[in-house]
C-alpha cells in the first residue's frame, strides 16, 4: 500500500505538488489526470524515487519500476538487444509480438518512429517483475490502434502479477480502459478523486468540472 | 598563391625544420588533450550528474575558467616555473613539459564545462531510464558513456583544436626556441614579426592541414562508432 501524507515538493519558490493525503492499495490502477505542470510526473517521480519529495511522508515498499515520458531506448542497439538485456520475466521476443514489435526485431531502435519507441519502451519495462509499475503518459505518441496495444499489454500484466499501477495521461481512452481509478490534479493539488465513470460524472469542483467536460467522449 | 608555393615547397620534400616543428605542436598538444581530457571528462561527469551545495557557484568558476585569456595562463604557469618561484628548482621553463602544464591549465575548464553540460542535459533521459529499470549506478555510468560518446569525443577534439591553435600561453613558458620548444603556431607569429607574411602564411595552410587530417580521422573514427 502507498501511503502519502502532506507531501510538498518545491522548485525555487513555485510550489509543483501539495497532497494532504493520499492512500493507493495494493492492486490498485489508478490514473493521474490534469493539465500540463499540475504535478502528475513530479509525483510518479516521488514515487519512483527519480527526485525526493521537499516535505511529507511518503510509505511504500517492494520493487518499483518506472517509464518516463521519453524514455530513453538506448538507440544504438537493435530492437532485439534491447529487449534481451536484462528481460527477466517472460521471453521478451513474445512481448515484442505482443506489441506488434517483432518484425523490427532486428532494426536499430534509432530508426523506429515515435510511436514504435514507446512500445519498445513499454516492452522493456514489462519484461520485468515488479510490485508498484509507473508509467508517465504511456500512450502519448502512440496512434490508435498503437494505444490499443498499449492498454492490453499493461491490463494483461497488471492482471498476471497483481502489481499496482499508476499512470499519469492525457487520454480519455486511457484512462477509462485501463484504470479503475481517477485522480485529477490541479496545480499540484487533487481536484477530485474516485472511480473514472464517477469522477467525471461528479468532479467535485468548477475546475475539476471544466477539465472533466473535455474528456466527456 | 606566394604563400601556397611556399607551402608546397615547404613540404615536398619536406623541410626538416618544419618537421621537427611539426613534431613538438603534436607532442604537445597531444599530451595536454590527454591530460586535460583525463583531468576533465571524469570531473564534468561527476558536477553533471550530481546535485550538491555550491553546485551552481562551481559551474560559474569553471565558465569563467573557460574564458581564461591564454596569455594570463602563461603568465600564472611562468611565474610559478621560473627561477625564483615555487617550482624553479625544477628547471622546467622553455621547455615542452611547462607548455603542456600552461595548455592543460587553458583546456582543462573548457572539457569540465563541456562533459558537464553534456551530461547535465543530454543524459538526463537516459539517466532517468535506466533508474527506472532499476539498473545500478554503474550500469546507469556506462550507458551514458556509451550513448554519449560521439559529443564526448566532439568535446575531446574541441580541446584538441584548442591546444594546436594556442600562441600565448606557449610562447611566453615556451619561449619558441629554436629545435626545442617552436610550434606551428609561435612559428607564425616570428614569421609575421620579422615581415616573412608570405613565409607565415605558408606555415599557416600547412598548420590548417594538420588540424583537417586530424579532424577528418576523428569523424572517421566517431562515423564508425555510431555505425557500431
Amino acid at each position: 500500500m502507498i501511503e502519502i501524507k502532506n507531501l510538498k515538493k518545491y522548485y525555487g519558490e513555485r510550489t509543483v505538488l501539495d497532497i494532504p493525503e493520499l492512500i493507493i492499495k495494493d492492486g490498485e490502477m489508478p490514473a493521474l489526470a490534469g493539465a500540463n505542470g499540475s504535478g502528475k510526473t513530479t509525483l510518479l517521480k516521488i514515487l519512483g524515487g527519480i527526485i525526493k519529495a521537499s516535505e511529507g511522508n511518503l510509505s511504500l515498499t517492494g520493487n518499483i519500476l518506472y517509464m518516463p515520458q521519453n524514455s530513453y531506448a538506448f538507440r544504438g542497439d537493435t530492437v532485439r538487444n534491447i529487449m534481451i538485456s536484462g528481460a527477466d520475466r517472460k521471453s521478451a521476443l513474445e512481448l515484442l509480438e505482443k506489441l506488434e514489435l517483432s518484425h523490427l526485431a532486428d532494426k536499430k531502435a534509432k530508426s523506429l518512429s515515435g510511436g514504435e519507441l514507446q512500445r519498445l519502451s513499454l516492452c522493456r519495462v514489462l519484461s520485468k517483475k515488479c510490485d508498484l509499475l509507473l508509467l508517465d503518459e504511456p500512450t502519448s505518441a502512440c496512434d490508435a490502434k498503437g494505444a490499443e496495444l498499449v492498454i492490453n499489454a499493461i491490463r494483461e500484466y497488471r492482471n498476471e502479477c497483481g502489481c499496482t499501477v499508476i499512470m499519469s495521461t492525457h487520454s480519455p481512452m486511457l484512462a477509462l480502459n485501463a484504470s479503475d481509478r481517477l485522480i485529477i490534479l490541479n496545480a499540484g493539488k487533487i481536484e477530485s478523486d474516485g472511480s473514472p465513470g464517477e469522477t467525471l460524472a461528479n468532479p467535485g469542483s468548477q475546475w475539476a468540472e471544466s477539465f472533466a467536460a473535455g474528456w466527456k467522449i | 598563391m606566394e604563400s601556397f608555393r611556399q607551402a608546397f615547397e615547404l613540404l615536398f620534400p619536406p623541410d626538416k625544420e618544419l618537421l621537427q616543428i611539426i613534431g613538438v605542436t603534436l607532442r604537445m598538444s597531444f599530451f595536454s588533450t590527454l591530460i586535460s581530457c583525463l583531468i576533465g571528462l571524469p570531473l564534468g561527469a561527476l558536477i553533471g550528474s550530481k546535485s550538491f551545495r555550491g553546485k551552481s557557484f562551481i559551474k560559474k568558476l569553471i565558465h569563467t575558467l573557460m574564458g581564461l585569456p591564454p596569455v594570463v595562463a602563461g603568465l600564472i604557469v611562468y611565474s610559478l616555473f621560473t627561477h625564483y618561484g615555487p617550482f624553479g628548482k625544477l628547471n622546467m621553463l622553455f621547455t615542452v613539459r611547462v607548455m603542456v602544464i600552461a595548455q592543460v591549465m587553458l583546456i582543462t575548464p573548457v572539457v569540465i564545462g563541456l562533459t558537464s553540460s553534456f551530461i547535465e542535459s543530454a543524459s538526463k533521459p537516459v539517466i532517468e531510464t535506466a533508474r527506472g529499470l532499476g539498473f545500478s549506478g554503474l550500469k546507469t555510468a556506462r550507458l551514458c558513456i556509451g550513448e554519449g560518446r560521439s559529443s564526448l569525443f566532439s568535446v575531446v577534439l574541441n580541446a584538441f583544436g584548442r591546444s594546436i591553435a594556442e600562441v600565448g600561453a606557449v610562447s611566453i613558458v615556451g619561449g619558441n626556441i629554436q629545435w626545442k620548444t617552436r610550434v606551428m603556431t609561435t612559428a607564425i607569429m616570428l614569421e609575421t614579426n620579422k615581415g616573412k607574411f608570405s613565409f607565415a602564411l605558408a606555415l599557416g595552410i600547412i598548420l590548417l592541414i594538420i588540424a583537417f587530417i586530424v579532424n577528418a580521422l576523428a569523424s572517421f573514427i566517431v562515423k564508425e562508432v555510431r555505425d557500431d
